[in-house]
């Protein structure tokens, strides 16, 4: 077995994707991949060497991608852009054995002594070579991908997943009875591919069906509704901010009219997000919950009834619970942190042991970090990440719980919660507002809406939230 | 919350009382009506009961009374301050016992038996009876007594109770119960002061939204801030078990200061049950896999 085989079987003739106004089928995909398979072969790259891909929304990435991953080594897609130091830090932390730029990462190009390893422009790569060496095989176990993750909760790690685990994740995703994707699928790909929701679920769960992929560059609103109308798009992903955006377009009758499943992912969905895109477009947009560590697949609510607030319920072969700290499973109905086994969850993280150890056990528990309630119908909500959960007085706060209260200020644009040191209470809730408000009246307003340990003791009036591009908050930049 | 903060009264009078009747309900009427009247009675003669707060207790629908919880005789001083009758889960080896199978019913007690798989399910059904009926109910949000003094955290039964039944809670804070009962003593000592303090009636809906599953802890939380307000005693994020052992700086004041081992202890955690989760998607990690992590 090789993940690099989903692009294998396919008709050659078909469209596999689109990128700007250039066609790609799947026979010309399959000769450039064999054709990075001969390049890294040649440059001695095999088994497990770790190949870091830089890269926009491109056809490009999946020849470089499948061509590595045909010759056994592990697949790193990083961002197109990051500024000098982070590439530095991030190609410390993954030591690549090589590096293949795509076409929209090509400043790279210009700053080869930032990087510790031979690079290739992918554009220079003949795009069909004869005699390329097979697809190696592969365990199951084998890492196909290591994935930089966001680093919300702290330093960026380096979550590596295998072939095995990638592969459950598509099939989770597509093949259901009830409606998984196709050949027939016409998949816009607006998401980054540098996160596990943009390159297994959108991306390779695609390529895997033989469905055509519309790849947009750079998100843009309106541009991604002409793609929408143009290639009569049937399945459309994105994360909270891309869906609050296309909620809030006036977009001309009938562009949502081929959209026949639409996801969201890689944060909450605001309720009025999905409020908005159900009664104003007509589509029902379903959640998921998923993290890098469990291929982006633990609960979906495909097929269920949905549910405002909630991410659905665990896929088949998912087990999920709630525990306390010890281990304990919580009683019905009471929030806990969340744990998951099954086969999409990761392998580790890269060189960092005492990382692996703290979140995952020995028979394959994954303690995800974050906070969660199960209703009587088996459906998941999130709470908070336990990481940012602020204790004052021994009473848990959860930040987000405050945020919600504070943003229902019709002058209140945004705000994120922090936890501050406090020498009677050991720690006190600090707000940070965006927003032209007076903080008093803002004061007395979260007064008379929280319980008394829950009300900031400091409001901070800010020009900007930290946001991640996926619509997390990144708290940690405010404590 | 600010809004439903007022000063309280405060009373050492007994408490005017409107016997509602409840045929539906356990307990003999009669043996009720005239027992309660007077266990009240010699209550409110034998100690020095102070009642704060007497008016946050609806005198018709029903209401959950969540008191602070550290001694037996808790559920006496508790019930005879309220001016309506009260009814609470006891266990069913009670009803075995010719001495209390009468009285404790009449006082307000129904029987659960607890050795059964569904015993918790069991006893939120008979409270939502009781509920559904317009009446009290108690509960001790803790689950059991504390027996480090701190107030510990909430089990959920009573926040999902007051989601089911519309019913408010009424956050109850005790103090000098522990000295008229001490742990493992069988007589109450009287002449001793024993405040109850009632605080204002709290919904979910004054946190977030009753239906979404997420508002059930953070009630549960914040009922046990507002009882933590009418104690002063210390909040520990810790469920209450038997093998706690009295914290070296109960906060407290009238209770008496332990001369035996003063180290705090979290205890085992719960008991391991079912999320809710269709069944197939749930196993049990072993514990020694747990344990590192």
């Amino acid at each position: 077995m090789n993940l690099a085989t989903i692009l294998e079987g396919h008709d050659t003739d078909r469209v596999a994707v689109i990128d700007e106004d250039t066609s790609v089928t799947f026979g010309e995909l399959q000769e450039w991949a064999a054709s990075v398979r001969q390049l890294l072969v040649d440059r001695g790259v095999g088994a497990d060497d770790r190949v870091a891909i830089p890269t926009g929304n491109e056809s490009m990435f999946i020849a470089a991608a499948m061509g590595a991953l045909g010759v056994g080594a592990r697949v790193i897609p990083m961002k197109p852009t990051n500024p000098l130091p982070e590439l530095e830090r991030k190609l410390a932390s993954i030591d690549p054995t090589i590096m293949l730029v795509c076409s929209q990462a090509a400043w790279t190009l210009d700053h080869a002594d930032a990087v510790p390893c031979p690079i290739v422009d992918m554009r220079e790569v003949r795009r069909s070579v004869a005699d390329a060496p097979p697809i190696v095989e592969r365990d199951p176990t084998d890492i196909a991908c290591m994935m930089l993750t966001s680093g919300v909760s702290g330093h960026a790690k380096v979550a590596m997943v295998s072939h095995g685990s990638l592969l459950w994740a598509q099939e989770a995703v597509c093949e259901r009875a009830d409606g998984g994707m196709s050949a027939d699928d016409v998949v816009l790909c607006a998401l980054p591919l540098a996160h596990i929701f943009g390159l297994n679920v959108v991306l390779l769960a695609s390529v895997r069906m033989g469905a055509k992929l519309i790849m947009q560059t750079r998100f843009d609103v309106d541009d991604s509704l002409r793609l929408v109308r143009e290639h009569g798009i049937t399945v459309l992903a994105g994360a909270p901010p891309m869906w609050r955006r296309w909620s809030m377009i006036d977009a001309p009758p009938g562009t949502w009219n081929t959209v026949r499943l639409a996801v969201s992912g890689a944060a909450a969905l605001p309720n009025e997000v999905f409020a908005a895109m159900k009664e104003q477009h007509g589509v029902k947009v379903e959640e998921g919950y998923g993290l890098t560590e469990t291929c982006a697949v633990v609960t979906t609510s495909r097929g269920y009834s949905l549910k405002p607030g909630s991410v659905g319920v665990p896929v088949a072969g998912i087990e999920m619970l709630l525990v306390e700290d010890d281990g304990s499973v919580v009683e019905a109905g009471d929030a806990g942190e969340i744990v998951v086994r099954g086969p999409g969850v990761f392998s580790g993280y890269y060189e960092d042991a005492e990382a692996t150890d703290r979140s995952l056990t020995a028979d394959g528990w994954f303690w995800t970090g974050d906070m969660g309630v199960v209703d009587d119908d088996g459906y998941l909500y999130i709470v908070d990440r336990i990481k940012d959960i602020i204790i004052v007085n021994g009473f848990n706060v959860y930040p987000a719980e405050v945020e919600n209260i504070l943003i229902e200020h019709p002058d209140v644009r945004g705000a994120v919660v922090v936890g501050g040191l406090h020498l009677d209470t050991g720690e006190t809730v600090i707000a940070h507002v965006l927003g032209d408000i007076d903080t008093a009246e803002l004061d007395a307003f979260a007064q008379a809406r929280l319980s008394r340990y829950k009300c900031p003791t400091e409001y901070h009036l800010v020009e900007e939230l930290p946001v991640a591009p996926t619509g997390k908050l990144i708290r940690r930049e405010l404590r | 919350m600010t809004a439903t903060v007022s000063t309280p009264t405060i009373t050492t009078d007994l408490p005017d009382f409107r016997f509602e009747e409840a045929p539906d309900l356990p307990g003999n009427e009669s043996l009720s009506r005239y027992g309660v009247a007077g266990i009240r009675r010699l209550v409110h003669k034998l100690w020095d009961v102070t009642i704060e707060g007497l008016e946050n207790v609806p005198l018709d629908g029903p209401a959950i009374l969540c008191p602070n919880h550290l001694s037996f005789c808790d559920s006496v001083f508790v019930p005879m301050s309220l001016p309506r009758r009260v009814w609470a889960i006891g266990k069913g080896e009670y009803m075995d016992d010719w001495k209390t199978k009468h009285l404790f019913p009449a006082f307000g007690m129904i029987p659960v038996d607890r050795s059964g798989g569904d015993a918790a399910k069991a006893a939120l059904d008979t409270a939502s009876r009781v509920l559904q009926g317009g009446h009290l109910f108690m509960i001790y949000p803790e689950g059991t007594r504390s027996r480090s003094g701190n107030l510990h955290k909430a089990r959920t039964g009573a926040a999902r109770l007051s989601v089911q039944n519309d019913a408010p809670i009424i956050p109850v804070g005790h103090i000098g119960t522990l000295d008229v009962q001490p742990p493992d003593q069988f007589m109450m000592r009287p002449g001793l002061p024993v405040t109850v303090k009632f605080g204002a009636p709290m919904r979910a809906s004054d946190i977030g939204d009753p239906n979404d599953p997420r508002t059930i802890r953070p009630f549960a939380d914040a009922v046990m801030f507002e009882i933590a307000q009418l104690t002063g005693q210390k909040y520990v994020d810790t469920y209450a078990s038997s093998s706690d052992t009295p914290d070296a700086a109960p906060t407290d004041v009238q209770t008496p200061k332990p001369s035996g081992p003063t180290t705090p202890s979290a205890g085992p955690g719960p008991r391991p049950s079912s999320i809710g989760v269709p069944p197939g998607r749930i196993s049990v990690p072993r514990p020694a896999a747990m344990a590192g992590v």
